[in-house]
């Protein structure tokens, strides 16, 4: 056999291998397959071949059974490219007005609250956070008799030009002559958490480098008095709004000298 | 002779010293999933080190490796001054610097979201700016070997190129396609999401794309082993390669077989129909072939060897083979943990038993035992093989490079046969602790110790290389023979076209792709999916 003969046998039958393996992967995969399996769970070649191709839904191929549960979800908020949107980029002066006109009475002006044991403290919270919560209280999925008056005739966006306001003002500083009293032992359970009792760590989701679901606050600057308030409020289940139950599940685990510490703890955190 | 070659020498440098650092945070860990308690242990802390750990293990130590070894390769095989040496070193400039950027990242704890960064988890964008920068980097070496063996070809028309070159080209070309899914990603999914220009990904796209990548992105790393294997083990064992043609075929076929094939990593995956996973599991199957091939033709190769110094009967030409020579010894123990580490592939790769190995500690044993194993092993191999023609004067001793590559075949044995055993119990992969105390889990407890002394053998193993590394650079240089790689035991002065250049197997790679990614990507773009939103571990709004 002359060299051109060997090369020309040599690429048709590479060819030739190639495509007869795609073709007997294709073959198998998309007819014989789902035509012989699907014939067993009664449905007809045609509509086995779209399911295989994924043109037609519906894999497993058994009909799954129907649940006659519906859920009703604590919280209706939906993160919506243009609430995203506005939460991070809305014009500078945008939610003013309303946080000046309406919430400055409690929270202060410049997010920096009147009575912060009562009033949290608004300066620097993340706003996809103060914006899920005044869903919630609109919705009625939080209780709080003040606040759900105050939001009633809210709309989205107000809601979320007024996060966006208070999340860019400058958080309360730190005055130089409080003293940390928090022992390591919150440090412990903030940034380790225990996981002989299933507990994350609090950092997992609350430190802005977590990767915790996008409505988590930034636990920092409120009175101890507040944040202890709100976890024994979780623990009871009597705010309930956090999704998936992922905060009551958390500190429904804590002892109430735990929530002190961790109140504490985060109340000395900027 | 020149015998000191700086370029392979940068290259291999970074290589090592940064695989050298992520073995320290392999063992931590390791510790820190363990009974016993780790320093330093948080949550995010064991995210962030298995991220510094796992990019480097998979993005810097192979590259960088693979690059050095390839402008190695182009110089010795061809013997031709390597062409666009200021390139190379460009490409080097460009990779260094990306490695620092994105290494800086991790560390600052910016970008906790794993080497294999699903979205929507999204960390800082410098993070992903610097593995696109290794890989710019990595394609100019591309061009680099492509240009460098069409010099060659241009020079000597009608010779075979040789195989040692001829599979590192195969390898350039497979990388071009390979990141070509990762780089989609990155560029047009995960980059906009980092920089906050879009709120929503779609997972099931980008899923897809890295799948691409995922299976390809392992044969790049192989690449260098079956080099050595075919190229330098029979030589270094005293004989001849025993088919030059077997060892292109097999090449070719991983080339082929590699890309179509990553949607064996989605199997529990639902954005695909089954027919499509069905048609890729049997492409994977083909995987097998090339491999065989290799242990057919290097056992063969070897016997050649042990018989030529004087190995009689069936089995007796084992014992005769120089074992005390660091090349052969480590094809040993590479080929010993193929065996085990190609057992776990086949149970991976069929679509039931996947179900049940899902996310579980099994895939992480496995695939230590396989690229931590059988490849790095090579790694350290060729390096000792090439040391005196790269660094001037050779490597430490041969008994210490023989502990060196014993300790870390023994180390890796001993950490991940456990590993494996306990994914079979369902331990999770990428979960930082487990309690102990739960009656169920402490049964785990001393297995996972006899893997924590498994690392501790391969972190004193890692140290040892780069010490006997190091050592060369403090001795004077001294003058070595000339490289060359294993000669075949029959000698053509022509090979078969279709296996001496890449044209048609490009075309076959692309039909290939089209069948089996064509329309699981396309779906993407003809459907209104629905996207995630974008979650960005680098602060959240504003
Ligand atoms: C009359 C006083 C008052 C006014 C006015 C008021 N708030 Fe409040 N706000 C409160 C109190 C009290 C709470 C704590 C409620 C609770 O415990 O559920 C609160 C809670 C909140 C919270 C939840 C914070 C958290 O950390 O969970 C947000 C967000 C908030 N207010 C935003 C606003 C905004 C925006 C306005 C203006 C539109 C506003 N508030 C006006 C009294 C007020
Ligand atoms: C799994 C994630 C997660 C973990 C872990 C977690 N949190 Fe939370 N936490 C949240 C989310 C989400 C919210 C907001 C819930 C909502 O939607 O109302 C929240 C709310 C809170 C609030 C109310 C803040 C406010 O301004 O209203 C406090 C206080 C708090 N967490 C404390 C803690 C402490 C202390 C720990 C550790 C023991 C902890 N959390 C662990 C997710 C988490
Ligand atoms: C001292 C030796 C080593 C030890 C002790 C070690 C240990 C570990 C551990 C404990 C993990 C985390 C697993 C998990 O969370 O599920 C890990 C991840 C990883 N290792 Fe290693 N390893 C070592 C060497 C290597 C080598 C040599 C390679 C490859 C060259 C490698 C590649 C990887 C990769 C890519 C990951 C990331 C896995 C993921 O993100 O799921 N490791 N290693
Ligand atoms: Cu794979």
């Amino acid at each position: 056999m002359s060299p051109e003969d060997s090369d020309r046998l040599w690429i048709r039958s590479s060819i030739g291998v190639v495509v007869g393996v795609l073709a007997f992967g294709i073959l198998s995969g998309f007819v014989i397959m789902p035509v012989v399996q699907g014939a067993q769970a009664g449905i007809d070649p045609w509509t086995a071949i779209c399911r295989a191709l994924g043109i037609s839904p519906g894999s497993p191929a058994a009909q799954q059974p129907r649940s006659a549960a519906s859920g009703v979800p604590v919280s209706n908020v939906i993160w919506s490219p243009q609430v995203l949107n506005t939460l991070s980029s809305a014009p500078a002066d945008a939610g003013r007005e309303l946080a000046v006109g309406v919430c400055a009475a409690c929270h202060g002006e410049l997010g920096v609250s009147t009575d912060p044991a009562q009033f949290p403290n608004m300066a620097g919270q993340s706003s996809a956070a103060i914006y899920k919560q005044l869903h919630d209280y609109k919705s009625g999925a939080r209780i709080n008799d003040t606040m759900q008056s105050v939001v009633q005739d809210l709309t989205d966006t107000q809601m979320a030009e007024a996060a966006a306001y208070f999340a860019r003002r400058a958080r309360p500083p730190w005055d130089v002559t409080w003293v940390r009293t928090a022992g390591p032992e919150a440090d412990r359970l903030a940034r380790t958490g225990d996981s002989a009792r299933g507990l994350p760590a609090c950092e997992s989701c609350h430190s802005p480098a977590a990767a915790g679901p996008v409505e988590t606050p930034v636990l920092f600057a409120q009175t101890p008095q507040y944040l202890s308030v709100q976890m024994r409020a979780f623990k009871s289940g009597q705010r309930r709004s956090d999704l998936f139950g992922r905060m009551r599940d958390v500190a429904g685990k804590l002892s109430e000298r735990e929530i002190d510490m961790l109140a504490q703890y985060y109340s000395e955190m900027r | 002779m020149r015998s000191l070659d700086r370029l392979t020498l940068a290259h291999l440098w970074l290589s090592f010293a940064a695989f050298a650092i992520a073995c320290v945070f392999g063992l931590w860990q390791m510790l820190a999933r363990s009974p016993w308690p780790a320093p330093f242990f948080t949550p995010s802390n064991y995210f962030l080190s298995v991220t510094a750990h796992g990019s480097i293990m998979a993005y810097v130590l192979p590259t960088f490796f693979i690059m050095g070894f390839g402008y190695f390769t182009a110089e010795r095989a061809l013997d031709r001054r390597l062409p666009l040496r200021r390139l190379a070193w460009a490409g080097f400039g460009i990779g260094i610097f990306g490695v620092a950027m994105a290494v800086a990242t991790i560390l600052s704890g910016r970008a906790s979201v794993l080497y294999t960064f699903y979205p929507p988890l999204t960390g800082s964008v410098w993070f992903y700016i610097g593995l696109v920068l290794v890989v710019a980097a990595s394609w100019i070496w591309c061009a680099i070997m492509i240009v460098a063996m069409r010099d060659w070809k241009r020079a000597n028309p009608g010779a075979p190129v040789p195989l040692a070159m001829f599979a590192t080209v195969a390898n350039a070309i497979m990388w071009l396609w390979t990141t070509a899914g990762v780089g989609t990603e990155l560029v047009f999914q995960i980059i906009p999401a980092a920089l906050g220009w879009t709120d929503s990904v779609d997972v099931g796209l980008s899923r897809t794309l890295f799948s691409w990548t995922l299976h390809a992105i392992v044969y790049f790393w192989l690449f260098p082993a079956y080099i050595a294997f075919y190229t330098m083990a029979p030589k270094a064992a005293g004989g001849r390669l025993y088919s030059d043609t077997m060892g292109r075929v097999s090449f070719v076929l991983f080339l082929l077989y590699s890309l179509p094939v990553g949607m064996h990593h989605l199997f529990m995956d639902p954005e695909h129909s089954t027919g499509f996973k069905f048609l890729q599991m049997t492409l994977t199957v083909l995987v097998t072939v090339p491999t065989l091939f290799t242990i057919f033709t290097i056992s063969a190769s070897m016997e050649i060897a042990g018989r030529l110094r004087g190995g009689k009967g069936l089995f007796g030409w084992i014992g005769a083979l120089p074992w005390e020579r660091p090349m052969v010894l480590a094809t040993g123990l590479a080929f010993f943990m193929l065996w085990f580490g190609g057992g776990g592939g086949l149970i991976n790769m069929s679509y039931g038993m996947n179900a049940m190995v899902h996310n579980t500690s099994w895939v992480t044993a496995h695939f230590h035992l396989i690229f931590g194993g059988t490849v790095v092993i090579m790694y350290f191999a060729i390096a000792y093989e090439i040391w005196p023609h790269v660094a001037g004067s050779p490597a430490n001793s041969p008994a210490r490079q023989r502990l060196q590559l014993w300790l870390w075949a023994i180390g890796m044995m001993v950490m991940t046969i456990p590993w494996h055993w306990l994914g079979l119990l369902g331990q999770w992969r990428r979960v930082a602790q487990f309690d102990y105390t739960n009656p169920l889990i402490a049964q785990w407890g001393p297995w996972v110790l006899v893997s924590v002394f498994g690392g501790a053998l391969l972190l004193a193993s890692a140290l040892l290389f780069v010490w006997n590394l190091a050592q060369a650079h403090r001795r004077p240089a001294s003058a070595v023979d000339a490289f060359s790689f294993a000669r075949a035991l029959h000698e053509h002065d022509r090979a078969p076209r279709v296996l001496n250049g890449f044209g048609v197997w490009n075309v076959l790679v692309a039909v290939l792709m089209l069948a089996a990614y064509g329309f699981p990507i396309a779906q993407f773009l003809i459907d209104d999916r629905p996207a995630a939103l974008v979650h960005r571990t680098s602060g959240r709004a504003p």
